[in-house]
């Protein structure tokens, strides 16, 4: 069974990766990071899409959409941003956000990639 | 932007590589080669709290841990050999109590700071996080909560929850932390209550502080200070202290 450290280590591998985090969304820490270097800092990010996936969560529950996020897709001029969220046990819901370089990711493979180091997790 | 330690002595503990538990007035820090392995904080729940609250783990298998596996300092570890956890959610289980219960230990205190040499913790180590990760995510904490809404009087007082305004929602979490406030618990007793971090809980109060459902108690006045000089026209700073601004602000518009 994979722990933190395997699990960010499997993302870092995902073609196109240029950094990926592990955050605790109540918080917004990063309870690991990889990658990411002096062009994205993974803890800033972390605490930032906090609010990307808390904004979605209460529009969902204002809509009345009794259904969870799997992920959310951010896209930028060179960049992707993938926001997976973690089905665990806990009450407090942790995700897992990946930066990929649009011009050398394949977007569908990530995201499948994603899923499987989500369930390897197994919060 | 450089900031002061939030404890010149966990700096110089890290520096010095040191081994055992510093013992300050809100909590203890336990180091292990100058590296943070465990925290401990009167006003956090431990991780036993959030393990069993939950009913992730009964609190028949917490004990027995700490039986078998106490006296080697690797109750955590045990608790993963013997199936009871997984490898990933004891680590991200115990990381959550750690910073939680580092954040309220490393609070301004004009206590004394110890440091005992050589102590370990019964828990055993799982991911030692270094000092200075714990020093700047007790920052940032501290900032956060402060952004959210600038009255700490809600962090220690009774929860009073508020009527909501007509088609005013709130979250699942913040729910179920509305149904437990009964007028008298406070913050910390309603996370032990729900098996969730302090922390968490601190920011979901103030989350409903600044949305008007939970009342912000009145801080005391505070002492009248000495007369400022006159402002001059021009400021005398190129760059105000835009998190000063921001407070400043929510002050008079919450006077509104």
């Amino acid at each position: 069974m994979a722990n933190t450290e395997t699990s960010l280590k499997e993302a870092a591998t995902i073609e196109g990766a240029i950094g990926a985090a592990l955050v605790d969304y109540t918080s917004g820490m990063a309870l690991g990071t990889i990658g990411g270097g002096k062009e994205l800092d993974l803890n800033m990010a972390a605490a930032g899409n906090t609010d990307v996936v808390r904004a979605k969560v209460r529009t969902m529950e204002m809509l009345g959409l009794q259904e969870d996020i799997e992920d959310i897709l951010i896209t930028l001029g060179t960049q992707y941003h993938l926001i997976r969220l973690l089905k665990g046990r806990g009450t407090n819901g942790l995700f897992l956000y990946l930066a990929l370089d649009k011009n050398r990711a394949n977007l569908a493979m990530a995201r499948h990639q994603l899923k499987k180091i989500e369930a390897e997790l197994d919060v | 932007m450089s900031r002061a330690a939030v404890s010149p002595m966990l700096v110089r503990l890290a520096a010095e590589k040191a081994t055992g538990a510093l013992l300050r007035d809100h909590g203890t820090l336990y180091l292990v080669d100058g590296r943070v392995v465990h925290a401990e904080s009167p006003a956090a729940p431990g991780v036993d709290v959030l393990l069993t609250t939950g009913g992730r783990l009964p609190r028949e298998g917490w004990d027995e841990a700490v039986d078998r596996a106490g006296a080697h300092r690797a109750v955590g570890r045990f608790l993963v050999d013997s199936g009871r956890l997984h490898d990933g959610e004891l680590e991200i289980c115990h990381l959550g109590a750690v910073f939680d219960a580092a954040f309220f230990a490393l609070s301004p205190t004009s206590g004394p700071t110890r440091f005992r040499y050589g102590v370990g913790h019964w828990f055993g180590t799982v991911r030692p996080v270094s000092a200075e990760a714990v020093e700047r995510e007790t920052v940032r904490r501290r900032e956060l909560l402060d952004a959210v809404w600038p009255y700490a009087a809600v962090d220690t007082s009774p929860v009073v929850p508020r009527p909501a305004a007509p088609g005013q929602t709130v979250g699942a979490r913040q729910r179920a932390l509305l149904a437990a406030a009964d007028g008298e618990r406070t913050p910390a007793e309603l996370a032990r209550l729900l098996g969730r971090p302090a922390f968490h809980t601190l920011l979901d109060v103030r989350r409903l502080a600044a949305a008007g459902l939970v009342e912000t108690p009145l801080a005391p006045e505070p002492e009248p200070g000495p007369v400022p000089p006159p402002l001059s026209a021009t400021l005398p700073v190129a760059d105000p202290d835009i998190a000063l601004l921001r407070r400043l602000r929510d002050a008079l518009e919450a006077h509104l």
